[in-house]
């Protein structure tokens, strides 16, 4: 079980993704823009946040940039974005984030599988192959 | 020797107008790298005059640049590489103009050799920047396109799945039949559409990779649970071999679960019901090999040359399997590339196929890589 928040404008994904992160006992917040997750963010502190790239408002590149995760050691990011090989998600891993997948290829299964072992990843030391 | 001086001077005027006449920027230099002729039209792109020009080091008035804005080393710079090694180098660099814009070059530098010494350069280059503009507005027309086709399909998607798999209560069997007749179409859908976008990608470079360390057996477990429903429907068995330690790789995780997954697909696709498909991780001289085996139709002798052409399918996959770009091995040879691997194939007809795909372990090779980008 871990605290997740959701950023992801679209209202029926966001709603989706609560439902299944809750149906493997998560404890979930949503947010639909970047604004209103740092806001959120201002008195919680989650153990992942699964954050979409494009949003109005503010996106999720801005939320990074603004929610430095250099003083967020913990909290684990999971971009779930459909902007792949794009410059945005080479910022969004110089800014921190953990793991990038694609929405769109996404099944719920694989959504739960990929944020447990995104939050299972959370202390293990990156071991390179040699 | 009145004609010989006559025609000495007549040649050299002569050479000296088509030298002014290249329409595109020309530029000679000694062997010191000093600029001894500067034609009108490099005036112009450069905005110094042939009296502000001549007798300056070439790459002090005209400092170099990256894609990336980064000023380029001396060492690195055409122009030295062009002395160093003697031979003729084509670029696409930056240069900075007197008024301080960097404009995006295309270029070509021969050194001026006699008898095995160089002892000068000339330069050829053309102003690009329309073409950059073009590039840039296909790069930014790419990542919307996908962005906006994909965005409908992700939730498509996601509802078809959780309403497999229950999370809205029990469907009956016409239902559940129906729901993965839709989950199989967006699948193709997705694939299609990766497919078109990667390859447009390729085509035009402006392929990204992010490149960060990934435990390639997880990226693996994921690609198969990706086409789990398809392997059931037509129970086919997929064994995976991961490899030892769990190895983490340097490479993009998203390009390479593109690559996998389209050999997978592939695997799935020309696999007739019943079959067996295998995906085994080893790792040998400080590489990463990935097998993607099956039972399926095989290749025959006579397409192996063509299997990573576009739009190539072979008759006896079009005879059993109707869909299918002929895109997809394509697009895997172009993504491998971009990670510096290397991708080959095994096969025999009516026995079934084996793709490798063989990756750098060690970081250095990555380094290597981005030197040279």
């Amino acid at each position: 079980m871990a605290n997740i928040l959701i950023v992801e404008d679209d209202k029926d994904l966001n709603a989706a993704y609560k439902v299944i992160l809750e149906s493997e006992k998560h404890k979930v917040k949503t947010a639909f823009n970047g604004q209103e997750a740092l806001a959120i963010l201002k008195k919680y502190t989650p153990d992942l946040i699964l954050l979409d790239l494009l949003m109005p408002i503010m996106g999720g590149i801005e939320l990074l940039e603004q929610y430095d995760l250099k003083d967020h050691p913990k909290v684990k990011v999971l971009i779930f974005t459909n902007m792949e090989n794009s410059p945005e998600v080479t910022k969004a891993y110089n800014l921190g984030a953990t793991r990038c997948i694609i929405k769109s290829w996404t099944a719920p299964q694989n959504l739960s599988k990929v944020v447990n072992d995104t939050l299972k990843a959370k202390n293990s030391q990156l071991k390179l192959a040699s | 020797m009145a004609n010989k001086k006559q025609d000495y001077e007549g040649d050299k005027a002569l050479a000296e107008v088509l030298f002014d006449s290249i329409g595109d920027g020309a530029i000679t230099t000694d062997e010191f790298g000093k600029i001894t002729r500067i034609n009108p039209t490099a005036q112009s792109i450069l905005g110094y005059s042939e009296d502000e020009a001549l007798g300056q080091w070439f790459p002090k008035l005209c400092t170099a640049y990256d894609d990336s804005g980064g000023a380029i080393p001396l060492i690195d710079r055409p122009v030295t590489r062009a002395f160093v090694t003697g031979n003729i180098i084509s670029e696409k660099i930056h240069y900075k103009t007197k008024a301080g814009n960097l404009i995006p070059v295309s270029m070509t530098i021969s050194p001026i050799m006699v008898d095995d010494q160089p002892v000068g350069c000339i330069e050829i280059f053309r102003d690009i920047s329309r073409e950059y503009e073009i590039d840039k507005m296909k790069s930014d027309f790419i990542s919307l396109a996908s962005h906006q086709l994909r965005t409908p399909l992700s939730a498509i998607k996601t509802y078809s799945h959780m309403l497999s798999d229950g999370f809205m209560g029990q469907l009956n069997p016409r239902q559940n039949k129906s729901l993965k007749t839709i989950i199989a179409a967006t699948n193709r859908m997705n694939e299609t559409i990766s497919t078109l976008l990667n390859i447009t990608r390729i085509e035009s470079g402006s392929v990204v990779v992010a490149k960060k360390p990934i435990a390639i057996n997880q990226v693996i477990e994921e690609v198969i649970a990706d086409h789990q429903l398809t392997v059931t429907d037509k129970n086919l068995s997929i064994k995976f071999s991961p490899v030892k330690d769990n190895i983490k790789i340097i490479s993009d995780s998203v390009v390479l679960k593109e690559i996998i997954g389209n050999l997978v697909s592939n695997a799935i696709k020309y696999t007739p019901n019943g079959g067996q498909i295998s995906v085994k991780l080893s790792t040998k001289d400080k590489t990463l090999i990935v097998a993607v085996s099956d039972t399926g139709l095989g290749i025959p002798e006579s397409y192996k040359d063509n299997v990573f052409t576009k739009f190539f399918r072979g008759e006896n996959v079009i005879r059993q399997e109707t869909s299918g770009t002929g895109l997809g091995l394509y697009l895997v040879k172009g993504l491998v590339n971009e990670l510096g691997g290397d991708v080959w194939f095994e096969s025999t007809e009516g026995k079934g196929s084996t793709f490798y795909l063989s990756l750098p372990l060690l970081p250095q090779a990555i380094r290597t890589n981005k030197s040279v980008n």
